[in-house]
């Protein structure tokens, strides 16, 4: 278990990017981590994996407060894996094969195991056609899947998404939201960072809104999403399938998928006649 | 981008052994510093219409990537056969120059004109290895001829930044361009300057956000070269 205890952090002395953070988590597969930009997202992840260190407060996983020492950063490491928001930054060589299978070749593991595992992560991101391809001519949607993969591939126990949309086509987009679903399918603890309501409100199970490095709410779907004044506070917005509920009285639906396949919605409206085009002759 | 490096990845030999490729090379220098001028004639124009074949390059871009190279071939050979004598028998249209003469010299112009042959010689064999070889073929070969790991690894990361590098240039000089950044000498110099100031403000970011990303990859300190023998992929 992953747990943060009065984490206090700041880059130069007086100006707190996080402060007096408590969590726990431990509440869902899939946690959601939402704020605006700047809120303290990122710098949250960056203590998470031992990059940054609280200037007070500790994190603890399993009981034991992290260790900053080589062995145990590798250790922490190894079950934690994180991708960032930008991809560029995070693929070092020039064969996208090469590049995914850099971790494993870090940690020395065999050559047919680092094959089996690269197969592994490419398959899942649909990306084996790529595998020998040069990255400089990939697409920003198909880099970031590199990038995903190249930290798949360590089979951590967590995973931490920064942005996992920011910068993504529909497609893109939606491969992310089926990716993540088949990652909660194969039992993956994940934790997202996003400002993205609907992205966090269909893939979400448990979240935490983060303001000017605060956490202001906490909860499950029901409870964080509903709270318009506070989400809007907080320089957010409600999802949209919230505000069908809210707004217009529709049932509260918790993925897209499910608003369209309600047949009975739609014999209903079909009653009505909404289309308004009468009213125009 | 670099379209030079896109027909690396597709050309018709791109599947051929990298071994062979670096063999190919090797006998077009041996070739080009061997002194038969008509040999040298010959490797020209033989590894020209190869390069023309197997690539699928226009002629006119192939001759674009000459220009960044013609100029110091030219200034060499310049620098080769002008000279400066006391008796014009010795040189080609002299010019009197406060009691000497200034010219091009006769014993040296064939010299010069050799040394020029070779050098383009040379780097048209060059160029077909590098219109022909995908990177990691290269790398294959240098590992193959056993250099210092460093210089590889070196090598390999240098590749992979340059498109990052131009693609950060590229990107600050089309926002200054559209704000009429170059339009006149005084604003291009000071345009210039801002963007290399840029370019080193982003190299510092970058390289944090790097330095991140290789300490959750578990990175200690080696880049692990593959040495699988390949061939490029149809890009």
């Amino acid at each position: 278990m992953l747990e943060l205890q009065h984490v206090n952090f700041s880059y130069e002395p007086g100006k707190e990017v996080l402060h007096d953070i408590n969590l726990k988590l431990d509440q869902a597969q899939v946690i959601g981590i939402i704020g605006p930009n700047g809120s303290g997202k990122s710098t949250l992840f960056l203590n998470l994996v031992g990059i940054q260190r609280p200037d007070s407060g500790q994190i603890l996983l399993d009981g034991q407060p992290l260790r900053y020492d080589k062995k145990s950063l590798l250790a922490l490491r190894k079950r934690i894996g994180i991708i960032f928001q930008n991809s560029e930054q995070q693929i070092f060589y020039s064969l996208v094969e090469d590049d995914v299978a850099f971790a494993l070749h870090n940690l020395g593991l065999p050559q047919a195991e680092i094959d089996a595992r690269v197969d592994q992560a490419l398959a899942k991101l649909d990306i084996s056609d790529l595998r020998q391809r040069p990255i400089q001519y990939l697409s920003g949607g198909q880099k970031k899947r590199v990038a995903i993969a190249g930290i798949l591939v360590l089979d951590s126990e967590w995973l931490l998404l920064d942005e996992p949309t920011a910068g993504l086509d529909p497609d893109g987009r939606r491969r992310m939201v089926r990716l993540i679903h088949q990652l909660i399918a194969n039992g993956q603890k994940i934790i997202l960072s996003s400002h993205d309501m609907d992205f966090m409100y269909e893939v979400g199970q448990y979240f935490y809104i983060l303001q000017d490095g605060k956490i202001v709410k906490s909860g499950d779907k029901q409870s964080v999403f509903r709270e318009r004044t506070l989400i809007e506070a907080a320089k957010l917005e409600q999802p949209w399938l919230v505000r069908l509920h809210e707004d217009l009285h529709l049932p509260l639906y918790a993925t897209p998928a499910e608003l369209f396949a309600d047949k009975a919605l739609q014999k209903k409206l079909a009653q009505l006649d909404l289309s308004g085009e009468e009213e125009k002759e | 981008m670099l379209v030079i490096d896109k027909y690396a990845y597709q050309n018709k030999i791109v599947h051929w052994s990298p071994v062979l490729k670096g063999c190919l090379w090797l006998l077009g220098m041996i070739l080009a510093f061997q002194p038969l001028i008509w040999l040298k004639l010959l490797l020209l124009v033989g590894v020209v219409s190869a390069t023309l074949y197997v690539t699928g390059v226009g002629l006119h871009q192939y001759l674009r990537w000459y220009y960044g190279i013609l100029p110091f071939l030219a200034l060499s050979i310049l620098g080769i056969i002008l000279t400066v004598g006391p008796s014009r028998h010795t040189l080609y249209w002299s010019l009197p120059v406060f009691g000497q003469y200034f010219g091009i010299s006769k014993v040296m112009l064939p010299q010069g004109l050799t040394i020029g042959l070779r050098a383009l010689s040379a780097i048209t064999c060059t160029y077909f290895l590098a219109l022909t070889t995908p990177f990691q073929q290269i790398v294959y070969l240098l590992v193959k001829l056993h250099l210092p790991r460093l210089l590889i690894e070196e090598t390999m990361l240098m590749y992979r930044f340059i498109f990052i590098f131009i693609a950060a240039w590229e990107q600050i000089y089309h926002a200054q361009q559209l704000r009429f950044g170059y339009r006149n000498f005084h604003t291009s110099i000071h345009s210039l300057s801002l963007l290399i100031k840029l370019l080193f403000e982003q190299i510092i970011y970058n390289y944090r956000e790097m330095d991140n990303a290789l300490a959750v990859k578990l990175y200690h300190g080696e880049f692990p070269i593959t040495t699988r023998e390949r061939s490029g992929n149809n890009a």
